[in-house]
């Protein structure tokens, strides 16, 4: 039998196949593998992969489909999947893209990874990032920036850009990616694909470095809105090792086909009207809006006053956590050690100035220069306060409408070295930030193509706490109407970036 | 340098107190299910979350809730409903994550206190108490017939979790002076801690050696540590300054470490107090810095100063929720709380009718006040009541507590001294059959050879004579013996008494009743 992109294929559709004894597991492992080794070249989403791995879970799920037993797998059975390289994963190095961490190896694995190893999945390998998360390009990783598949002297969007580009390229069907300002969001709608940031506490964070431990959230990216709810179930629930998590009853694949009629989506003028916003961005939401209302949606305007606060509050709150997070990478027990000091503070300044890229650095000086005393109270608690109100105005939102429609990014994606100032860098992120402040759950679904630049658009979607399945009926109603995500075209039928 | 009774002339001190405590009586660690253990082998008691790996988040252990609460309620604290953990940042070895989570500006317990007991030569270096009638108060102090009772503000008690243990290899007695590198043992990283903090209430080294021992009373009596000062499960840092007698003013004030016995805690206070006056008088000056006190070279040296204060960018720990207690949990805590060392003085007092003092000192030992109970317990089941409580109380404040001073370890409850064995003594001098002074032989038997009182009597024929015939024979031989001293005594020197005292019980191999002697010996003298 020919080999097939399986990585192209949808988990649904790899499942479908075997279980009909169309091809193995192992086959499925085989083929990813070999599409990675040279797809992957020009886009660079991999920073290792884990044949071994692969390849023994594959032999755990031929093993269950000659046993009959390959439905109690759980919901990835046989799906290839791969992990942001901030997830702890026995076997591997995680590097979140950071020469402090270029050879650490976790002794546990992330519970969110363990998840989806006990639902049955694949596991291809990491995948690049910004540093430690930091960042909204993959630009800032120490192992040199992922591509983006639709266009390879574009940026992939960022944090989790390999976790998109290697979905957007067809190399695997679904990854895990993090977001805490709209890390999961922005890549899959600069590189076309689908990007769940679950709402607070629905995900475990054990084992996934810690970046801004109030605002983190670990989330799927895939082509189809079904096989991102295979991962949710997979991945969602009460961990006992993360007392900020919940339990979850919910079933995400089970309203997929509800459609948008009866839902109330909410429009934020505010957004809509933001300066910045590119207009083949603005008019595509405003179609969506528009076809959604034709499908029977009721479109009603809501209002984010304190919105615009988000950006500075999280510019606040972010580094603050990232620099007390960060602050064990210290050279002594493991990481980049620049050693032969005579004291140990110089090893530690010598060892953080190296090991450390220059956005980290900046992201760890201002947390400390914010939390120090006499600062502290001018920013940090007016960031928190702001933050409740911002948390009040969505659920006030939330009163009126079941679902809030928004741009993700202002535009899309942009050229590498495009965006050279941090604080425009940092705008990238303005509709996705306050949502993270918030705590609600938010999506990226692809929109089709961008009429100026012809690359991918993507809708927000963003739901009440703990109600992502909302948000997830209304991405299905979106996909019905604009088509599954495609894989770019400059990979599909098995080129490789041609 | 000068004595601390004449420093205190001139001086008042300022003293308060950090008192961290490791709850060694719970399962696990803090934040993660990690075994406690002291003395294991060095990191084997670790995992991700207190080795604080990439990753780890902390799950707290509501045991260690129960305990902190248990703590704040036996002394006097109000209990905060609502509180949360906080994140203390700096960057030490022995920190894996380099932050501490300790809590913030609320703490469990607040606003706390405890009256402490003074007397002896010691309560004199509390001045102004000569002015006072017993039952008068001045400030925090309330004079009283054999001292005053000071009144010692709680600031606060809160939460946090210990660090790991560094030893400095290669410099002298494990010293980081000279070492050549460093060890780190994690198996203490992530232990509950409850530190307390007292108001700077505290005037003299004696008082903040009585609040350390009442506080560890209370903990042991509580079951939330061993509260053992030598493994560390119980340490006590002292802050202190001077001012000058009349002045209100605070002055700067030093940070004493290393005070890891009740004895160090006096004598290292003492001896700063003395050379802080030193300095002062000479017209020097105090630097706010933490000083080690050196228990062999008997003096504080300097370990670290202070410029400015620490800056430990404290903010909430994202990882934990806001802690709500709520009214069900702490008043099901408060059933928990078991008779304090206070409460079983005072019904020692009532139901007994020991003295204060006698009372306060059985308590001062969990042990001397178990022991005590079971003996009671069974000179009321053989219808004494409490008919006994007065000597046996003398037997354990003097006799026992002496004993368990000079042998360390000695654990009184698997002792021969069984509550049984001590009655037993007790009667056989309350029925004159020995001597109190035979008494303390047959009490050190006991211990020796794990025989019974009345064994010992009957083998070492140590019953007492009482018999008024035999005695008066012993009187007339004596003083015929001594006609010179008989001749002085009725002369006016009556000190010689003890004189004829001692010849008696000698002619009598000490087994004369002295009761018996006196009165035989003062009636034939005085006749």
């Amino acid at each position: 039998m020919a080999q097939q992109p399986f990585g192209a294929m949808s988990a649904a559709q790899i499942q479908a196949g075997l279980k009909a004894k169309e091809f193995s597991a192992a086959e499925v492992a085989r083929g990813a593998l070999d599409r990675i080794a040279v797809a992957d070249e020009p886009v660079h989403s991999f920073l290792e992969v884990t044949e071994e791995l692969a390849l023994e879970a594959a032999a755990r799920v031929d093993d269950a489909l000659v046993a009959g037993t390959f439905d109690e797998l759980g919901p990835l059975a046989g799906v290839p999947v791969g992990f942001k390289d901030n997830m702890n994963l026995v076997g591997t190095r995680t590097t979140c893209s950071s020469r402090m961490l270029a050879d650490y190896a976790s002794p546990y694995t992330a519970t969110c990874v363990q998840r989806c190893l006990d639902a049955g999945a694949l596991p291809m390998g990491k995948l690049n990032m910004d540093e430690f998360a930091f960042g909204s390009s993959t630009e800032t990783s120490a192992f040199g920036p992922t591509r983006n598949p639709w266009d390879l002297g574009r940026v992939p969007g960022g944090s989790s850009g390999g976790s998109a580009a290697a979905v957007a390229a067809g190399l695997v069907p679904v990854t895990l990616g993090s977001d805490t300002g709209g890390s999961i969001r922005q890549p899959a709608s600069f590189c076309g694909v689908v990007g769940i940031k679950p709402t607070y506490g629905l995900v475990s964070r054990y084992g996934v470095v810690a970046f801004g431990s109030s605002l983190d959230q670990v989330g799927p990216f895939s082509r189809t809105v079904a096989d991102a709810a295979l991962a949710m179930n997979a991945i969602a629930g009460r961990d006992p090792l993360d007392c900020t998590s919940q339990p979850n009853d919910v079933d995400f694949a089970a309203a997929l086909d509800e459609g948008a009629q009866g839902m109330r989506v909410g429009i934020v003028p505010e957004f809509l009207e933001a300066p910045g916003l590119t207009p083949e961005v603005r008019e595509r939401i405003e179609e969506v809006a528009a076809k959604l209302e034709a499908e029977g949606a009721t479109l009603v305007d809501v209002h984010l006053p304190n919105a615009k606060a988000a950006m500075s509050a999280y510019y606040v709150l972010g580094p603050c956590e990232a620099f007390s997070n960060l602050a064990r990478f210290d050279s002594v027990r493991y990481g980049y050690c620049d050693s032969g000091h005579k004291d140990l503070n110089a090893q530690y300044e010598a060892s953080r100035a190296t090991g450390f890229g220059e956005e980290a650095r900046r992201r760890i000086m201002l947390g400390s220069y914010l939390l120090s005393a006499g600062v502290y109270e001018r920013y940090y608690y007016p960031a928190q306060q702001v933050r409740t109100l911002i948390t009040q105005d969505y659920a006030r939102a939330f009163e009126q409408v079941d679902c809030i429609l928004a741009p993700v990014s202002p535009r899309t994606a942009f050229e590498f070295g495009e965006i050279g100032d941090p604080t425009e860098m940092y705008l990238s992120d303005m509709f996705t930030i306050s949502i993270n402040i918030a705590g609600n759950g938010g999506m990226s679904v692809p929109v089709g193509i961008g009429r100026d630049t012809g690359l991918p658009i993507g809708a927000q979607l963003v739901a009440p706490a703990f109600q992502d399945r909302a948000m997830m009926r209304l991405a299905a109603a979106i996909e019905r109407l604009y088509g599954e995500a495609p894989v770019a075209p400059g990979f599909a039928d098995g080129k490789a970036g041609e | 340098m000068r004595k601390l009774e004449e420093v205190l002339n001139d001086w008042e001190a300022v003293i308060g107190l950090e008192v961290h405590a490791e709850l060694t009586t719970l399962r696990t660690k803090m934040f993660c299910g990690c075994k406690l253990e002291f003395g294991a082998e060095p990191n084997t008691h670790t995992c991700p979350v207190c080795l604080g790996l990439p990753g780890a988040l902390p799950v707290p252990n509501r045991a260690a809730i129960e305990g902190i609460v248990l703590a704040g309620l036996a002394t006097n604290c109000d209990i905060e409903k609502h509180s949360m953990f906080y994140r203390k940042n700096y960057m030490y070895p022995d920190m894996a994550k380099n932050f501490q989570t300790t809590q913030g500006p609320v703490a469990f317990c607040m606003r706390g206190w405890l009256d402490l007991d003074v007397d002896g030569p010691a309560a004199r270096e509390r001045h102004g108490l000569d002015a006072l009638e017993p039952g008068q108060a001045e400030g925090n102090v309330t004079r009283t017939e054999e001292g005053y009772t000071a009144h010692v503000g709680i600031t606060r008690i809160h939460m946090e979790e210990d660090a790991g243990k560094m030893v400095h290899v290669g410099g002298g007695e494990g010293r980081i002076a000279g070492a050549t590198h460093s060890l780190v043992d994690y198996n203490r990283a992530g232990t509950p801690l409850i530190e307390l903090v007292t108001e700077p209430d505290l005037r003299t080294p004696e008082e903040a050696r009585l609040f350390m021992q009442k506080l560890r009373q209370i903990y042991l009596a509580l079951g939330i540590s061993n509260c053992s000062m030598e493994e560390g499960s119980l340490r006590c840092d002292g802050n202190v300054s001077l001012r000058r007698r009349g002045s209100s003013a605070l002055g700067v004030k030093t940070e004493l470490k290393n005070m890891n016995s009740f004895k160090n805690l006096h004598d290292g206070l003492a001896y700063e107090i003395c050379r802080q006056a030193e300095v002062l008088e000479e017209g020097g000056q105090i630097y706010q810095e933490t000083r080690h006190w050196d228990p062999t070279a008997k003096r504080t040296i300097v370990m670290r100063v202070k410029e400015t204060a620490d800056d430990y960018r404290l903010f909430p720990e994202p990882d934990l929720a806001p802690y709500d207690l709520s009214d069900e949990f702490v008043e099901a805590v408060r059933a928990k709380l078991p008779e304090l060392p206070d409460q079983k003085a005072a019904r020692y007092a009532t139901e007994h009718g020991l003295s204060a003092y006698d009372a306060r000192h059985l308590v001062d030992h969990r042990a001397t006040a178990d022991f005590f109970d079971a003996c009671m317990a069974l000179a009321a089941a053989e219808g004494d009541g409490s008919r006994f409580a007065k000597p046996l109380a003398n037997l354990i404040i003097n006799d026992v507590t002496a004993y368990m001073n000079a042998h360390e370890g000695f654990d009184l409850a698997e002792s021969p001294l069984t509550p049984e064995r001590a009655m037993e003594l007790v009667r056989l001098v309350a029925s004159d059959a020995v001597s109190s002074k035979q008494a303390k032989e047959v009490f050190a038997a006991v211990l020796a050879e794990d025989k019974s009182p009345e064994a010992i009597v009957a083998e070492r024929g140590m019953e007492q004579v009482s018999d008024t015939g035999a005695i008066e024979a012993v009187v007339d031989e004596v003083m015929a013996a001594n006609p010179d001293k008989v001749e002085q005594y009725r002369g006016g020197k009556t000190g010689l008494l003890g004189f004829f005292v001692g010849q008696c019980m000698k002619a009598m191999r000490g087994q004369g009743n002295p009761k018996v002697i006196n009165e035989l010996l003062a009636a034939k003298l005085d006749a």
